[in-house]
């Protein structure tokens, strides 16, 4: 009998993501035998040292789990805490955390297509060789990204880690000069991001995943595109109140990674702005639907290298929403912009008993945020569900199916090493977020 | 080390230029963010040796470097080998945001509860991954600059280093929040309003930027030089908060030991 030859491929850090991550694949013959991403960032057990906190300091506390996606993770905490005490916002509050929110895709989406995938399309290897060599793409990151921190600076107080959004609301509203000038600013910037689907539906995917991935996206509040929603629905015709997620979503810690992993009915799933796209691009703005309806995802090409594409569709249709809103605070703002500077809108919430799941669709996917509180209105119990976390199965499975396709090709080192940095660039399309997805997860599922 | 300013000219293996390294611990990645957003302006006098979350190249951590930026806390033996290891390889090394100065929310949570039962709580009984008690930089190496923020405030990031790249060790203070919202001439939420706010005891540097919104300063920045904890507690009670609660605000975002036991042996039970 032959013994069957069997090799690894390793990539020990993948860099260019946020966190620390490693991938391990085992073949054996022309067989993957395993795939292993492993996020080695170091643990900080969120869901445990939130417990005993009052109401008013989860959104604080929580941001923390990570810088560029704070604001999502503060929203979800807020929008948890608040359907706990059943307090429903003032509209003019639901627009300006919108807004807030509207701020982090931007800031986010571009640096993550500029300065962590784009790299591996133009040939550059590191931010030195950007700011010197590609000076026009690392000047439209630059602006893309200071209007995202603009905004959440003028709503939120700083860039990330806001300290003007509360359980209740604002402790102060916006001057009203200030959101004109980011309007103006958002209309001179708009055509960026137009040109940045541009650039990204140029580049023709480098690896092809051979599955179809089933999609997760909250169904947002209101007609419009968005990314506030207490309803999830998958392409596979899914649909539930986000409040049973421990019913269809399944998170199991795997031996191999500080990060759980999540799975529905035993199968990966893929969240994030693809994931939004396939189930809601008719919702989208008149200009972000004209690029997405010229793009390989409006025929059904769900390549995972097309979630940079979807990234940036989305920040045309972030950039349309936000002068919308801005216009409707203009109309509004008898409600709300009186003489006095520091207005605030903030409700003081009594202590609220009980147990909510708060969600939002951050940037890279669903983000869950599920609080039980006491007659004190302190954390009895906290459970979080990150978008990496999420991903972790579904980025597996493509990495599965990639590498197996590559045995068709004779092999040499040569081989492997193109496929080592295609896996990587596959891996970056999802943007995975890997300081999110260490903080997982108190509440232990039986198996 | 000498200035020399890049201009147009392009840099190579063999720049003149003093170089950088920016690593990222067990943190939010925040510092980072705020290095690589303001890279531009850093770009003409450091030459970028190694910066892990914005290069593919991965072989650079054994080279000397002039300043090594670490952010995040200590929290698996990983970033503690690394720590050393980069430790080995600089000349300064700067300690940025509140995870590497003091341990931020990660070292306030490994105070309620031991390291080893929280691990066993999220990954299960038998699991292989390691976890460290969250710690600073300095109780391991020797730190030579410390910057805290949650996240930094660019303008003292610019200043640190270029006080460094003179050669010069750099003075940050850390005064309480209250002198900077003193100066902004804000109403004081803690009397007026009635909030808990920890302003007296946290270190300033943000601008005072909670009260400012009319908020409570929740202490992100990490304790104030001299911190009158004690003082800060007392008030607390008095607005109606439990001792652990009280314990809880002071010290969600992390401070040295001997601040956590002195508080905890002088404030009276409830």
């Amino acid at each position: 009998m032959v013994e069957e030859k069997s090799k690894k491929i390793e990539i020990p850090e993948i860099c260019r993501v946020e966190g620390h991550s490693a991938v391990h694949v085992d073949i054996v013959g022309d067989q993957v035998k395993s795939v292993k991403l492993d996020v080695f960032e170091g643990t900080r057990f969120f869901e445990r040292l939130i417990v005993g906190h009052h109401q008013d300091e989860i959104p604080h506390i929580t941001s923390r789990v990570c810088a560029i996606c704070s604001t999502g993770h503060v929203i979800a905490a807020i929008r948890a805490v608040e359907k706990i005490a059943g307090f429903v916002p003032s509209s003019t509050t639901s627009r300006l955390r919108e807004l807030m929110h509207l701020g982090m895709i931007i800031e986010s989406n571009s640096t993550h297509i500029y300065a962590l995938a784009l790299p591996d399309f133009l040939g550059f290897e590191d931010v030195h060789q950007f700011a010197s060599q590609n000076k026009d793409e690392f000047k439209t990151w630059t602006d893309l990204r200071n209007m995202g921190s603009a905004i959440q600076t003028v709503i939120g107080g700083r860039p990330f880690h806001p300290v003007n959004l509360h359980v209740g609301g604002f402790s102060s509203y916006p001057a009203m000069d200030d959101l004109q000038k980011l309007k103006a600013d958002l209309r001179v910037k708009s055509e960026l991001a137009v040109r940045t689907c541009e650039v990204l539906m140029k580049f023709s995917p480098p690896v092809r995943r051979t599955s179809e991935p089933v999609f997760f996206a909250l169904i947002p509040d209101g007609e419009h595109y968005g990314y506030f929603g207490d309803r999830i629905k998958s392409t596979s015709g899914f649909e539930a109140s986000v409040d049973e997620y421990k019913t269809y979503l399944k998170e199991e810690a795997v031996p191999h990674s500080h990060s759980k992993r999540s799975s529905v009915d035993g199968e990966p799933i893929m969240v994030g702005s693809m994931a939004r796209l396939s189930l809601f691009s008719n919702r989208l703005s008149q200009r972000a639907k004209g690029i997405f309806q010229a793009t390989e995802l409006a025929k059904g090409d769900h390549n995972t290298i097309w979630n940079n594409l979807a990234q940036a569709i989305e920040l045309v249709e972030a950039f349309d929403r936000a002068i919308a809103i801005i216009e409707t605070l203009e109309e509004t703002k008898q409600d709300w912009d009186t003489f006095e500077k520091r207005q605030t809108s903030r409700t003081k919430l009594g202590p609220a008993q009980g147990s909510a799941c708060g969600t939002v669709e951050c940037p890279r996917g669903t983000l869950y945020h599920y609080y039980e509180l006491d007659e004190k209105g302190n954390v009895t119990a906290a459970d979080m569900i990150t978008p990496s976390a999420q991903n972790t199965y579904r980025i597996e499975r493509d990495i599965q199916e990639v590498v197996s396709q590559s045995f068709a090709e004779p092999e040499d080192d040569a081989r492997d090493r193109v496929l080592t940095k295609n896996l990587e660039t596959l891996i970056r399309a999802y943007d995975p977020c890997n300081t999110c997805a260490t903080h997982m997860v108190s509440v232990k599922y039986s198996p | 080390m000498f200035l020399v300013r890049n201009g147009e000219k392009q840099v190579n293996e063999c720049s003149p230029l003093p170089s950088i390294a920016v690593h990222g611990l067990t943190g939010c990645a925040g510092e980072l963010l705020v290095i690589l957003e303001n890279l531009e302006k850093l770009i003409p006098y450091v030459w970028v040796s190694s910066f892990p979350f914005a290069q593919s190249r991965n072989d650079d951590d054994d080279r000397p470097v002039d300043i090594a930026f670490i952010e995040g806390s200590v929290s698996q033996p990983h970033d503690l080998a690394r720590l050393m290891k980069i430790r080995a390889q600089a000349r300064w090394l700067v300690a940025v945001g509140n995870c590497a100065v003091w341990g931020c929310v990660q070292r306030g949570g490994c105070r309620k509860e031991p390291v080893d039962s929280m691990l066993t709580a999220t990954y299960g009984a038998d699991s292989p991954i390691q976890a460290l008690p969250s710690t600073p930089l300095d109780q391991h190496v020797r730190v030579d600059v410390k910057l805290s923020g949650c996240p930094i405030n660019s303008t003292q990031l610019l200043a640190v280093t270029a006080s460094l790249l003179r050669d010069h060790l750099p003075y940050i203070t850390s005064k309480p929040v209250c002198l900077e919202c003193k100066l902004r001439e804000n109403a004081c939420v803690l009397i007026e309003n009635n909030l808990p706010c920890l302003g007296p005891i946290t270190a300033g540097g943000c601008g005072a930027l909670c009260p400012t919104y009319g908020a409570a300063c929740y202490g992100c920045w990490g304790p104030s030089e001299e911190p009158q904890m004690e003082a800060m507690a007392t008030i607390l009670q008095e607005k109606g908060y439990a001792l652990d609660e009280v314990m809880g605000r002071l010290f969600a975002f992390g401070a040295p030991d001997e601040l956590f036991d002195r508080v905890k042996r002088s404030v009276p039970q409830a």
